[in-house]
């Protein structure tokens, strides 16, 4: 890993310990050996107050490449979620995310949670990444938010 | 006059005696490190060590000169170095040679600190980084340089007098986003990427099935939504049932119709991802209707932009022609594609079930495995309208070869040996950067020296060695007697706060302190590596204590040195990385693609090193950087990046 990355991630830790958005977590994972691995981060993104997706935390496994912050984070819901831009493994298409569109080098963990809570209740339809989601949305919009409401009940915090 | 009498009138009495006693390392004994060595020889260096941890392969001999056919197989660096001893006899030189990793836990700050100058002559990101670090650390000049096709550069580097090889942000390699290789292809590397990294695996890799539906079934048993998890069962299930009916008689059809017909359909079902402009829907495949030859392939989209000099994109004419065609070159028709799709299939099953014990993966030289990319990529362009691509520059692409000439790594070895000289004067003044380019009116041209990146996350760092027994100095002694005893109190810091780091992992901070009853070695922490403390208040440079064999006789369980060093603030007041309150950046439209495949995971098997940057883009980022604060890669027209 490179020493950016080091230094970047142990920063954006920092930051997080001090300050985060309100319902939200985001914290390096534990190995086996009692430390804690900068390079893998579990998430918990609730979703927005007033949308359907309300109630719920979606738990997103964050994976920072060695190249990172040159390259962003691979997001990947966990356990995979129903929504049009989320892949059948859980992974998360994003602008943000994108290398090659709007991903910088300056975008911190903390924006990136934030984007993702924003997809849930936006999702784009021009770039659908599972068919089930894509269609019921298409097709049925009240059998799509009766599913979401649902979904979000399943993912209460326990 | 004797053999050495020229250099010796040549260099004078006190550089002569420098280059005969200065211990020198040279990291790589490839391309550049061959040629390296022989120039270091001739010079008159007389105590050279040099290592490399690979070994010699029948596509090196072209270049790495001091290879020959019966030495295949051998170790790179102990080769080399046998043959490179007698091409100046009388001189009492020693080389020591060593087949290893430079980052084994022995090359330690210690080990680098016994060398005068040190060379590179690597092929990759990692290892550079690595050895630039350690140079940082130690205070040893080094000497970084690297080749691609008709370009090199040579980079001479010092501690507080130059940059160093982490102070210029490097271009990631590149990468393709999720869906543009999965849904959207548009251009012929986004087909090899797909066969090669996911189509190969899920065939051929891994079988993660298992762990699949253990998931799956866990999931459904916390009450995940039963239907969600029944569909992805099923997908899970569809790739599984071909992967074990990949042996039998019809096996490879079946994939065939599922990848390049299920599949194709079940994409076009989703209506609107094909009306974003610029998007062409696919048409699936059909066996039957190829093999009789009524099958029309879509028409091939005009505007793919040819590919970013990822290969040589030019289809040769005499490719459809009746001229002879070496039997690489040659472009195959449709139905050659899918021939040679179900026959590689057939291959690489048999393999997998012969051995089902070894994991096939994709190696450009394995004859069976690049078949089967070249006639995937293909099938898959065909159903997209991508043009097609030959299976040498499939193996191109795919294996990601950088060319290497001889003659420029000859050049650029010449060269880091004249900058070595400014070096072991300690002449930082007269260091250039010497760059060849593709450009035969004027080859060579130079840089001037740049001074460090003052937030360099490197070179401006504070190393600290720090010799200690692993396995008897626990994390909290460390952090007491290292850190707030040692550092802290020469800092006239009362309430210090830190975060302990050792590479990616945080082994303590302020809010986690479990580890503090382990012992090093417990938590992995071994000689070669660094211990880093960054404070909580962000007001010093991080500082790493580099890890080394205790020191004899040792009583504690450390020692550190005598008096702690001067530790630099940071530049600037602790800015957040992205700089103050930033606006939120503009996410609210979800653009799907996120990013995995690589074109390659593995070093790039170009043997001779790559130039991590054109000289020229290498200044134009400067400014991109001066200019916005962050560099993002938009610009890489003109960078050679490899890994």
């Amino acid at each position: 890993m490179s020493a950016l990355a080091q230094a970047r991630l142990a920063e954006e830790r920092k930051q997080w310990r001090k300050d985060h958005p309100f319902g939200f977590y985001a914290k390096p994972i534990k190995s086996a050996d009692g430390t804690l691995n900068m390079m893998q981060w579990e998430v918990g993104i609730p979703g927005k107050e007033a949308t359907n997706w309300a109630g719920g935390i979606y738990k997103v496994n964050m994976a920072f490449p060695d190249d990172f912050p040159s390259k962003p984070p691979k997001c990947k819901f966990d356990p995979p979620l129903f929504h049009p831009n989320v892949y059948p493994s859980g992974t998360i298409c994003l602008s943000i995310l994108d290398e090659e569109k709007q991903w910088k080098p300056s975008i911190t963990i903390k924006q990136i949670v934030l984007g993702i809570q924003d997809l849930l209740d936006n999702a784009n339809i021009s770039d659908p990444a599972q068919i089930d989601a894509y269609q019921l949305y298409k097709n049925d919009r009240p059998a799509y938010d009766r599913r979401i409401k649902a979904q979000a009940i399943e993912r209460r915090p326990k | 006059m004797t053999r050495l009498g020229h250099t010796q009138a040549l260099l004078g009495p006190e550089l002569f005696k420098q280059v005969r006693e200065t211990p020198v390392l040279v990291v790589g004994a490839g391309g550049i490190g061959c040629e390296l060595l022989k120039n270091l020889v001739l010079v008159g260096f007389a105590n050279i060590e040099i290592i490399d941890l690979d070994t010699i392969d029948l596509s090196n001999l072209n270049r790495q000169f001091l290879f020959r056919k019966p030495d295949i197989s051998k170790s790179k660096a102990l080769v080399a170095a046998a043959t490179a001893r007698h091409f100046n006899p009388s001189s009492g030189i020693h080389i020591h040679a060593r087949h290893g990793n430079v980052k084994e836990s022995s090359n330690d700050l210690e080990w680098i600190k016994g060398f005068g100058l040190v060379m590179n002559a690597l092929d990759n990101m990692d290892a550079r980084r690595h050895v630039n670090r350690l140079c940082q650390a130690a205070g040893v000049p080094l000497i970084e340089s690297g080749t691609a096709g008709y370009l090199g550069q040579v980079s001479p580097m010092m501690r507080d007098q130059t940059e160093c090889f982490d102070c210029v942000p490097k271009q990631a390699p590149k990468s393709f986003p999720v869906c543009t290789i999965r849904s959207t292809p548009s251009e012929p590397i986004h087909c090899i990427v797909w066969a090669k990294s996911y189509l190969f695996g899920k065939l051929f890799g891994e079988d993660d099935e298992a762990v699949d539906t253990e998931e799956l079934d866990k999931a459904q048993a916390e009450g995940e939504n039963a239907e969600e998890i029944e569909n992805l069962k099923k997908e899970a299930a569809a790739f599984r049932e071909v992967r074990q009916a990949l042996g039998e008689e019809n096996g490879p059809a079946r994939v065939f119709s599922k990848v390049f017909n299920a599949d194709i359909n079940r994409l076009l079902a989703m209506e609107d991802m094909w009306k974003v402009p610029g998007r062409v829907k696919p048409k699936p495949l059909e066996v039957d209707a190829i093999m009789d030859g009524s099958f029309v392939p879509p028409p091939l989209r005009t505007a793919s932009k040819e590919t970013n000099g990822q290969a040589n994109g030019k289809k040769e004419e005499t490719a459809n022609g009746n001229q002879a065609v070496l039997k690489d070159q040659r472009e195959l028709s449709l139905k050659e594609n899918l021939e040679l799709f179900v026959d590689s299939c057939r291959r690489l099953s048999a393999r997998a079930i012969a051995h089902p014990d070894i994991v096939l993966s994709f190696d450009k030289d394995d004859d069976d495995t690049l078949d089967f990319v070249l006639a995937t990529a293909n099938l898959r362009a065909t159903a997209y309208g991508i043009p097609n691509r030959t299976r040498f520059q499939v193996k191109e692409m795919a294996g990601n070869i950088i060319p290497a000439i001889a003659t420029t790594n000859a050049i650029i070895a010449g060269l880091i040996v004249m900058q070595s000289i400014n070096l072991l004067q300690k002449k930082y003044g007269a260091i250039r950067l010497p760059h060849l380019k593709a450009d035969p009116t004027k080859p060579l041209s130079k840089q001037e020296r740049t001074n460090p990146d003052p937030k360099c996350p490197v070179c401006r760092d504070v190393y600290v060695l720090f010799k200690t027994d692993v396995t008897r100095c626990t994390l909290g002694e460390f952090a007491q007697g290292a850190v707030r005893e040692w550092l802290a109190s020469s800092l006239n810091e009362d309430d210090f706060e830190f975060t302990i780091l050792e590479g990616g992992r945080i082994l303590a901070d302020p809010d986690f302190e479990d580890n503090y009853e382990k012992t090093l070695a417990e938590l992995g922490i071994e000689r070669g590596k660094m211990l880093t403390i960054l404070d909580e208040d962000e007001k010093y440079r991080p500082i790493h204590f580099c890890i080394c064999e205790p020191a004899v006789n040792a009583t504690t369980s450390f020692t550190l040195p005598d008096k702690c060093p001067q530790i630099p603030l940071r530049p600037v007041a602790p800015a957040p990385p992205q700089g103050s309150p930033s606006p939120e950046p503009e996410i609210i439209e979800a653009l799907p693609l996120s990013v995995t495949s690589t074109i390659s995971t593995k070093r790039g098997r170009a043997d001779d090193g790559d130039v991590s940057l054109g000289s020229d883009a290498l200044k134009k980022r400067k400014v991109d950087v001066e200019a916005n604060g962050t560099v993002d890669g938009e610009d890489d027209d003109d960078i050679i990046v490899l890994e």
